[in-house]
Protein backbone atom coordinates (compact mmCIF):
# COMPACT_ATOMS: atom_id res chain seq x y z
CA UNK A 1 0.00 0.00 0.00
CA UNK A 2 1.01 3.56 -0.63
CA UNK A 3 -1.10 5.64 1.75
CA UNK A 4 -2.83 8.87 0.74
CA UNK A 5 -0.78 11.66 -0.78
CA UNK A 6 -1.92 14.95 -2.27
CA UNK A 7 -1.77 15.60 -5.96
CA UNK A 8 -3.25 18.49 -7.92
CA UNK A 9 -6.55 19.21 -6.29
CA UNK A 10 -7.14 15.72 -4.95
CA UNK A 11 -5.70 12.89 -2.90
CA UNK A 12 -4.48 9.54 -4.13
CA UNK A 13 -3.68 6.19 -2.55
CA UNK A 14 -2.49 2.97 -4.07
CA UNK A 15 -3.84 -0.28 -2.59
CA UNK A 16 -3.04 -3.83 -3.55
CA UNK A 17 -5.90 -5.89 -4.94
CA UNK A 18 -6.10 -7.80 -1.64
CA UNK A 19 -6.22 -4.60 0.42
CA UNK A 20 -8.96 -3.15 -1.78
CA UNK A 21 -10.94 -6.39 -1.54
CA UNK A 22 -10.58 -6.41 2.26
CA UNK A 23 -11.79 -2.82 2.48
CA UNK A 24 -14.76 -3.54 0.19
CA UNK A 25 -15.63 -6.51 2.33
CA UNK A 26 -15.45 -4.50 5.57
CA UNK A 27 -17.62 -1.76 4.07
CA UNK A 28 -20.14 -4.38 3.03
CA UNK A 29 -20.25 -5.70 6.59
CA UNK A 30 -20.70 -2.19 7.93
CA UNK A 31 -23.60 -1.56 5.52
CA UNK A 32 -25.20 -4.87 6.53
CA UNK A 33 -24.91 -4.01 10.23
CA UNK A 34 -26.46 -0.57 9.67
CA UNK A 35 -29.25 -1.92 7.44
CA UNK A 36 -30.01 -4.42 10.16
CA UNK A 37 -30.47 -1.56 12.61
CA UNK A 38 -32.79 0.27 10.17
CA UNK A 39 -34.92 -2.84 9.80
CA UNK A 40 -35.11 -3.42 13.54
CA UNK A 41 -36.43 0.04 14.23
CA UNK A 42 -38.83 0.11 11.31
CA UNK A 43 -42.36 0.42 12.64
CA UNK A 44 -45.83 1.09 11.28
CA UNK A 45 -46.95 2.82 8.07
CA UNK A 46 -46.41 6.27 9.56
CA UNK A 47 -42.84 5.35 10.46
CA UNK A 48 -42.25 4.29 6.86
CA UNK A 49 -43.46 7.70 5.65
CA UNK A 50 -41.22 9.50 8.11
CA UNK A 51 -38.35 7.27 7.05
CA UNK A 52 -38.65 8.59 3.51
CA UNK A 53 -38.02 12.03 4.93
CA UNK A 54 -35.01 10.71 6.83
CA UNK A 55 -36.79 10.92 10.17
CA UNK A 56 -37.04 8.02 12.55
CA UNK A 57 -34.97 5.80 14.75
CA UNK A 58 -35.03 3.51 17.72
CA UNK A 59 -36.18 4.45 21.17
CA UNK A 60 -33.05 3.25 22.85
CA UNK A 61 -29.37 2.93 22.07
CA UNK A 62 -28.51 -0.28 20.22
CA UNK A 63 -27.46 -3.22 22.41
CA UNK A 64 -24.61 -4.17 20.11
CA UNK A 65 -21.56 -2.27 21.41
CA UNK A 66 -20.34 -1.37 17.93
CA UNK A 67 -23.72 0.05 16.86
CA UNK A 68 -24.06 1.75 20.24
CA UNK A 69 -20.75 3.50 19.61
CA UNK A 70 -21.74 4.54 16.07
CA UNK A 71 -25.13 5.78 17.29
CA UNK A 72 -24.59 7.09 20.82
CA UNK A 73 -27.20 8.83 22.94
CA UNK A 74 -27.20 12.60 22.42
CA UNK A 75 -28.18 13.21 26.06
CA UNK A 76 -26.17 11.51 28.77
CA UNK A 77 -28.42 12.08 31.77
CA UNK A 78 -31.85 12.47 30.24
CA UNK A 79 -33.16 9.17 28.81
CA UNK A 80 -36.41 10.74 27.56
CA UNK A 81 -34.64 13.50 25.64
CA UNK A 82 -32.13 10.94 24.31
CA UNK A 83 -34.94 8.74 23.09
CA UNK A 84 -36.79 11.62 21.46
CA UNK A 85 -33.66 12.88 19.74
CA UNK A 86 -32.80 9.39 18.54
CA UNK A 87 -36.29 9.03 17.12
CA UNK A 88 -35.83 12.18 15.06
CA UNK A 89 -32.26 11.75 13.88
CA UNK A 90 -31.07 8.16 13.98
CA UNK A 91 -32.40 7.11 10.61
CA UNK A 92 -30.76 10.06 8.91
CA UNK A 93 -27.41 9.26 10.52
CA UNK A 94 -27.71 5.57 9.61
CA UNK A 95 -28.64 6.42 6.00
CA UNK A 96 -25.68 8.77 5.63
CA UNK A 97 -23.31 6.20 7.12
CA UNK A 98 -24.62 3.61 4.65
CA UNK A 99 -24.20 5.99 1.71
CA UNK A 100 -20.64 6.80 2.76
CA UNK A 101 -19.69 3.14 3.12
CA UNK A 102 -21.20 2.33 -0.29
CA UNK A 103 -19.29 5.22 -1.81
CA UNK A 104 -16.03 3.84 -0.43
CA UNK A 105 -16.80 0.36 -1.76
CA UNK A 106 -17.68 1.83 -5.17
CA UNK A 107 -14.42 3.78 -5.29
CA UNK A 108 -12.58 0.48 -4.77
CA UNK A 109 -14.54 -1.45 -7.35
CA UNK A 110 -11.75 -2.68 -9.57
CA UNK A 111 -10.29 -6.02 -10.60
CA UNK A 112 -6.89 -4.50 -11.15
CA UNK A 113 -3.99 -4.54 -8.76
CA UNK A 114 -2.82 -2.16 -7.53
CA UNK A 115 -6.04 -0.18 -7.21
CA UNK A 116 -5.33 3.53 -7.55
CA UNK A 117 -7.88 5.50 -5.55
CA UNK A 118 -8.25 9.17 -6.43
CA UNK A 119 -10.70 11.12 -4.28
CA UNK A 120 -12.37 14.49 -4.78
CA UNK A 121 -13.62 16.54 -1.83
CA UNK A 122 -16.97 14.78 -1.50
CA UNK A 123 -15.35 11.36 -1.66
CA UNK A 124 -12.77 12.40 0.96
CA UNK A 125 -15.60 13.18 3.38
CA UNK A 126 -17.24 9.81 2.75
CA UNK A 127 -13.91 8.03 3.22
CA UNK A 128 -12.97 9.88 6.42
CA UNK A 129 -16.30 9.00 8.00
CA UNK A 130 -16.38 5.40 6.83
CA UNK A 131 -12.79 4.68 7.89
CA UNK A 132 -13.78 6.07 11.29
CA UNK A 133 -16.91 3.93 11.47
CA UNK A 134 -14.93 0.84 10.51
CA UNK A 135 -12.29 1.51 13.16
CA UNK A 136 -14.94 2.18 15.82
CA UNK A 137 -16.64 -1.09 14.90
CA UNK A 138 -13.43 -3.13 15.00
CA UNK A 139 -12.42 -1.48 18.29
CA UNK A 140 -15.75 -2.46 19.84
CA UNK A 141 -15.25 -6.07 18.70
CA UNK A 142 -11.68 -6.05 20.04
CA UNK A 143 -12.84 -4.53 23.35
CA UNK A 144 -10.74 -1.40 22.95
CA UNK A 145 -12.70 0.87 25.26
CA UNK A 146 -10.16 3.06 27.04
CA UNK A 147 -6.96 4.85 26.13
CA UNK A 148 -4.12 2.37 26.36
CA UNK A 149 -6.24 -0.72 25.56
CA UNK A 150 -4.32 -2.79 23.06
CA UNK A 151 -7.23 -4.97 22.07
CA UNK A 152 -8.15 -8.57 22.69
CA UNK A 153 -5.66 -10.96 21.13
CA UNK A 154 -7.02 -14.39 22.06
CA UNK A 155 -6.81 -16.10 18.70
CA UNK A 156 -5.86 -15.79 15.04
CA UNK A 157 -9.07 -13.99 14.21
CA UNK A 158 -8.42 -11.33 16.86
CA UNK A 159 -4.88 -10.86 15.58
CA UNK A 160 -6.13 -10.48 12.02
CA UNK A 161 -8.66 -7.88 13.18
CA UNK A 162 -5.97 -6.00 15.11
CA UNK A 163 -3.78 -5.89 12.01
CA UNK A 164 -6.66 -4.49 9.96
CA UNK A 165 -7.48 -2.00 12.72
CA UNK A 166 -3.91 -0.66 12.71
CA UNK A 167 -3.81 -0.62 8.93
CA UNK A 168 -7.04 1.39 8.73
CA UNK A 169 -5.60 3.83 11.27
CA UNK A 170 -2.53 4.31 9.12
CA UNK A 171 -4.63 4.81 6.00
CA UNK A 172 -6.96 7.26 7.71
CA UNK A 173 -4.09 9.14 9.35
CA UNK A 174 -2.56 9.75 5.94
CA UNK A 175 -5.89 10.99 4.56
CA UNK A 176 -6.35 13.36 7.51
CA UNK A 177 -2.81 14.71 7.00
CA UNK A 178 -3.69 15.49 3.37
CA UNK A 179 -6.91 17.37 4.15
CA UNK A 180 -5.34 19.18 7.12
CA UNK A 181 -2.54 20.38 4.83
CA UNK A 182 -5.23 21.74 2.48
CA UNK A 183 -6.77 23.65 5.39
CA UNK A 184 -3.31 25.01 6.30
CA UNK A 185 -2.91 26.32 2.76
CA UNK A 186 -6.36 27.88 2.80
CA UNK A 187 -5.60 29.61 6.12
CA UNK A 188 -2.25 30.85 4.81
CA UNK A 189 -3.99 32.33 1.75
CA UNK A 190 -6.65 34.02 3.88
CA UNK A 191 -4.09 35.49 6.27
CA UNK B 1 -26.45 56.59 16.02
CA UNK B 2 -25.48 53.25 17.36
CA UNK B 3 -23.00 51.21 15.46
CA UNK B 4 -24.19 47.99 13.96
CA UNK B 5 -22.40 45.30 15.88
CA UNK B 6 -22.07 41.83 14.55
CA UNK B 7 -23.00 39.38 17.26
CA UNK B 8 -21.41 36.00 17.49
CA UNK B 9 -23.90 33.22 16.82
CA UNK B 10 -23.72 32.12 20.45
CA UNK B 11 -25.06 35.43 21.64
CA UNK B 12 -27.91 35.45 19.14
CA UNK B 13 -28.93 32.00 20.26
CA UNK B 14 -28.97 33.07 23.84
CA UNK B 15 -31.66 35.62 23.09
CA UNK B 16 -35.05 34.25 23.96
CA UNK B 17 -33.54 31.71 26.30
CA UNK B 18 -34.53 32.61 29.82
CA UNK B 19 -31.94 30.46 31.50
CA UNK B 20 -28.44 29.23 30.81
CA UNK B 21 -27.56 28.05 27.32
CA UNK B 22 -26.69 24.61 26.09
CA UNK B 23 -23.31 23.13 25.31
CA UNK B 24 -21.98 20.51 22.92
CA UNK B 25 -19.48 18.22 24.63
CA UNK B 26 -17.05 15.94 22.81
CA UNK B 27 -15.80 12.98 24.84
CA UNK B 28 -12.51 11.17 24.64
CA UNK B 29 -12.39 7.76 23.02
CA UNK B 30 -9.43 5.43 22.44
CA UNK B 31 -10.08 5.07 18.71
CA UNK B 32 -10.27 8.41 16.97
CA UNK B 33 -6.94 9.78 15.81
CA UNK B 34 -5.80 13.04 17.34
CA UNK B 35 -5.25 14.62 13.93
CA UNK B 36 -8.77 13.57 12.89
CA UNK B 37 -10.40 15.16 15.94
CA UNK B 38 -8.48 18.41 15.29
CA UNK B 39 -9.48 18.28 11.63
CA UNK B 40 -13.17 17.88 12.53
CA UNK B 41 -13.04 20.84 14.93
CA UNK B 42 -11.36 22.95 12.25
CA UNK B 43 -13.44 22.00 9.28
CA UNK B 44 -16.87 21.68 10.92
CA UNK B 45 -16.78 24.43 13.56
CA UNK B 46 -14.34 26.65 11.68
CA UNK B 47 -11.86 26.88 14.57
CA UNK B 48 -8.31 27.98 13.86
CA UNK B 49 -5.66 25.27 13.79
CA UNK B 50 -4.42 26.44 17.20
CA UNK B 51 -7.84 26.45 18.84
CA UNK B 52 -8.78 23.09 17.30
CA UNK B 53 -5.55 21.62 18.64
CA UNK B 54 -6.22 23.07 22.10
CA UNK B 55 -9.73 21.60 22.22
CA UNK B 56 -8.50 18.24 20.92
CA UNK B 57 -5.86 18.08 23.67
CA UNK B 58 -8.48 19.03 26.24
CA UNK B 59 -10.62 16.09 25.09
CA UNK B 60 -7.57 13.83 25.16
CA UNK B 61 -6.28 14.83 28.60
CA UNK B 62 -9.43 15.83 30.47
CA UNK B 63 -11.71 13.27 28.87
CA UNK B 64 -14.10 15.88 27.47
CA UNK B 65 -14.33 19.42 26.16
CA UNK B 66 -17.08 21.91 25.47
CA UNK B 67 -16.74 22.64 21.76
CA UNK B 68 -19.81 24.87 21.23
CA UNK B 69 -22.30 26.90 23.25
CA UNK B 70 -25.71 28.14 22.19
CA UNK B 71 -29.36 27.27 21.75
CA UNK B 72 -30.61 23.73 22.23
CA UNK B 73 -31.60 23.07 18.62
CA UNK B 74 -28.27 24.27 17.32
CA UNK B 75 -26.44 22.04 19.82
CA UNK B 76 -28.59 19.10 18.72
CA UNK B 77 -27.50 19.72 15.13
CA UNK B 78 -23.86 19.86 16.22
CA UNK B 79 -24.18 16.57 18.11
CA UNK B 80 -25.79 14.93 15.09
CA UNK B 81 -22.94 16.20 12.90
CA UNK B 82 -20.35 14.88 15.37
CA UNK B 83 -22.04 11.45 15.27
CA UNK B 84 -21.81 11.60 11.46
CA UNK B 85 -18.06 12.08 11.91
CA UNK B 86 -17.88 9.23 14.43
CA UNK B 87 -17.00 11.48 17.37
CA UNK B 88 -18.71 10.78 20.66
CA UNK B 89 -20.68 13.92 21.49
CA UNK B 90 -23.55 14.87 23.78
CA UNK B 91 -25.40 18.05 24.64
CA UNK B 92 -26.49 19.35 28.01
CA UNK B 93 -27.29 22.57 29.78
CA UNK B 94 -24.25 24.69 30.48
CA UNK B 95 -23.00 24.54 34.06
CA UNK B 96 -24.52 27.32 36.08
Amino acid sequence: MIAFVRDDGGVTARLTGDEAAALRNLSGQLVAMLLDRSTQVQGDAAAVLYAQAGIGGGEHAPLDPALARLLPDAYLEDPDAASEHRHLTERGIVDRKIQNARRLAADLDSDRSPVVVRLDEAAVQAWLRTLTDLRLTLAARLEIVEDGDEGRADDESDLAMLTIYDWLGYLQGSLVDCVSASLDERDATDA
Amino acid sequence: MAELVESPVEDLDRLGLPDRPWVTIVWNDPVNLMNYVSYVFRSYFGYSATEAERLMLLVHHEGRAVVATGGREQMERHVEAMHDYGLWATLSKADA
